[in-house]
C-alpha cells in the first residue's frame, strides 16, 4: 500500500489528540482535586465517608443500584434574586434610588410587604448597581444565587454536581438510567435511616407507586426473643411479619443505608454557586432585648 | 482515472489505482469554513476555554465569579469560628450553652452581651476565677488566661464571634479594642474575680 506512513501518521494523530483531550488534559486540570472549602463559609467539602458508609458503598455496587439510579444533577440555568428586607427610613429616597437603577421598580407597591423580592437577574454584577443604591440611603438587601433546572424542580438538589462531589468515590457510580429517582442528595432529602430501611424492605409501604424491588435478604426474619430486637423494624400492614417474629436489618443493610445518607451533594462551591437557605434562626439574644 | 471501459479489464496488467490531487469544488471549501466558523463562535460562547471550574451551564469563569456571594463584611465570623471551636469550645461548649461544672453558658450570657465590649475583652486576657453570676445561675471556677496567646485581631474575631453566634447579637469587637484593653491591663497576671469586672467599664 503506498503512502501507509502518512495513514499511520493521521491515525495516530486523530488517537492521539482524542486521548489528551478526553483523558490526559482532564486527568491534569482534576485528577488531584482535594478538599475544597465552601462558599462562604469555609467549611471543607466533601468529607471522606465514615467506615460503614464506605462499607455501604461497596454494598450499593455489588447490588447493582447504579443500574436504575443516577447520582448526578443537571442544571439548565440560575437566577439571581434581590430581595429587600428594609427600606430604609425614608421611603421616596430609597424609591428615587431605585428608581435611578430600575425605572419600573419607582413605584410605591416596591416597599410594601417586606421582605420580597423585587428583582431577578442573571448575574450578580446585574444586581450589584441595585443592591448598591438601596445599601447608599440606609436600606438592606439580600441576594440569592438560585439554580434551576428539570432536576433541581423536582427536588434533587439545590444545584448542579460537578467533579468536586465525587472526589472520593473510588468507583464513581454517576449512572446512566433512572428507572428511581436520582440520589445525588438522598442523605439531605430523605434523612430518616428508619425510612431508608422500610424503604429497602418493602418499597411500596413507603412510598406507594415505588417500582423498586424489595431488598428482603437484606433483613432477616427472626423469631422475637425474651426482649424484642432495638433494631427491629416497625412495620404496619402488609408488609408486616407474622406475630411474635420481627424484621431485623442485617449489617449489609445499615451499611447500604449509611452510605445513602452520606450522598449529600448541595454544599455551595465555588463552581457552582448557590445561595444556602437559611439556617434556622434561633431565639435572637441582643443588646437591645436586655 | 486511468480505467478505460474499451479495455478489457484483467487483473494483471492493470495497474493499482492511485490517489490523485484534484482541486478541492468551490463549495466544499466555503461549507467547511463556514461550519469551522460556526464551531468557533459556539465554542467561544458556551466553551468556557477548558476552564476546570467552569461547568454548563456557566459561560466562562467570569460569569461564575460574578455569582460568587459578595464579600459580607464578616470575615470575622468564619475566622472566630474556628479559633472558638479549637480553643474555647471544650469548656463553653460548641454552641455555647456551657457545660456544668467546666464553664458558665455564652449564649444570651449577660457578661457578653455588653454594649461595649472592653469588660468581656479583659476576661480572656487575665483570666476569671470565683464566684461569677450568668443568666441567673451561680458558678465557681477558674478561667486561665486564655486569650492572651492571640494577636489582637484574632481576640477580636473570636469575641465577635462569640458576641454574634446562637442567636447572640452586639457590636462587634475590633482589634483596637483589644490592644486598649491590653494597655489597661498592664502587667497584671492575676485572675479577675467578678466584683473586680464589675468596676471595669463595658
Amino acid at each position: 500500500m503506498k503512502s501507509s506512513s502518512t495513514v499511520f501518521l493521521a491515525a495516530f494523530i486523530a488517537l492521539s489528540a482524542s486521548w489528551a483531550g478526553f483523558v490526559l488534559v482532564p486527568q491534569l486540570q482534576l485528577g488531584r482535586a482535594d478538599q475544597a472549602e465552601t462558599v462562604p463559609s469555609k467549611d471543607k467539602y466533601p468529607i471522606a465517608r465514615p467506615g460503614l458508609a464506605a462499607q455501604g458503598a461497596e454494598v450499593y455496587r455489588s447490588l447493582g443500584c447504579v443500574y436504575c439510579h443516577s447520582q448526578q444533577v443537571g442544571q439548565q440555568g440560575v437566577t439571581v434574586e434581590v430581595v429587600l428586607l428594609d427600606a430604609g427610613t425614608n421611603a421616596t429616597t430609597t424609591l428615587t434610588a431605585i428608581g435611578k437603577v430600575k425605572l419600573e421598580l419607582n413605584k410605591p407597591e416596591t416597599l410594601t410587604g417586606l421582605p420580597k423580592q423585587i428583582a431577578q437577574v442573571d448575574d450578580i454584577a446585574g444586581s450589584d448597581a441595585l443592591v448598591k443604591a438601596i445599601t447608599g440611603v440606609g436600606g438592606k438587601v439580600e441576594v440569592n444565587v438560585i439554580p434551576t433546572g428539570a432536576d433541581i424542580s423536582r427536588g434533587w438538589g439545590k444545584r448542579r454536581t460537578v467533579a468536586q462531589d465525587y472526589i472520593f468515590d473510588s468507583v464513581v457510580q454517576p449512572g446512566t438510567r433512572r428507572a428511581g429517582p436520582d440520589l445525588a442528595n438522598v442523605g439531605s432529602r430523605l434523612a430518616d435511616p428508619n425510612w431508608q430501611l422500610n424503604h429497602l424492605y418493602a418499597p411500596k409501604s413507603t412510598v406507594k407507586d415505588s417500582t423498586m424491588p424489595a431488598y428482603r435478604f437484606l433483613f432477616e426474619k427472626r423469631k422475637i426473643g425474651k426482649i424484642p430486637s432495638a433494631d427491629a423494624l416497625k412495620l404496619t400492614g402488609d408488609s408486616a411479619p407474622l406475630a411474635g417474629y420481627e424484621i431485623v436489618p442485617t449489617e449489609k443493610a445499615h451499611a447500604l443505608v449509611a452510605y445513602l445518607l452520606s450522598l449529600r451533594a448541595d454544599a455551595p462551591l465555588w463552581e457552582s454557586p448557590v445561595t444556602p437557605p437559611p439556617a434556622a434562626a434561633p431565639a435572637t439574644n441582643s443588646v437591645a432585648a436586655k | 482515472m486511468n480505467a478505460d471501459p474499451k479495455q478489457p479489464c484483467s487483473a494483471t496488467n492493470e495497474a493499482e489505482p492511485t490517489a490523485t490531487t484534484t482541486a478541492m469544488p468551490v463549495w466544499l471549501l466555503s461549507l467547511m469554513v463556514t461550519l469551522l466558523f460556526l464551531s468557533a463562535w459556539y465554542f467561544d460562547l458556551y466553551g468556557g476555554w477548558f476552564e476546570p471550574k467552569v461547568y454548563a451551564p456557566y459561560r466562562s469563569i467570569a460569569h461564575v465569579d460574578g455569582l460568587q456571594p459578595r464579600k459580607s463584611g464578616e470575615e470575622w465570623r468564619s475566622r472566630g469560628k474556628v479559633l472558638y471551636e479549637s480553643n474555647c469550645a471544650l469548656c463553653h461548649n460548641p454552641d455555647g450553652a456551657g457545660k456544668p461544672s467546666q464553664g458558665p453558658p455564652l449564649a444570651g450570657s449577660e457578661w457578653v452581651l455588653t454594649t461595649g465590649a472592653n469588660r468581656l475583652i479583659h476576661i480572656p486576657l487575665v483570666g476569671l476565677a470565683g464566684p461569677i453570676k450568668v443568666k441567673g445561675q451561680d458558678w465557681n471556677l477558674n478561667m486561665a488566661a486564655m486569650g492572651a496567646m492571640y494577636t489582637d485581631q484574632q481576640l477580636a474575631d473570636l469575641l465577635s464571634y462569640v458576641r454574634n453566634a446562637w442567636g447572640n447579637k452586639a457590636p462587634v469587637v475590633t482589634a483596637e479594642q483589644v490592644k486598649q484593653a491590653r494597655v489597661e491591663i498592664g502587667n497584671r497576671s492575676q485572675a479577675y474575680t467578678a466584683d473586680e469586672l464589675m468596676k471595669i467599664a463595658e
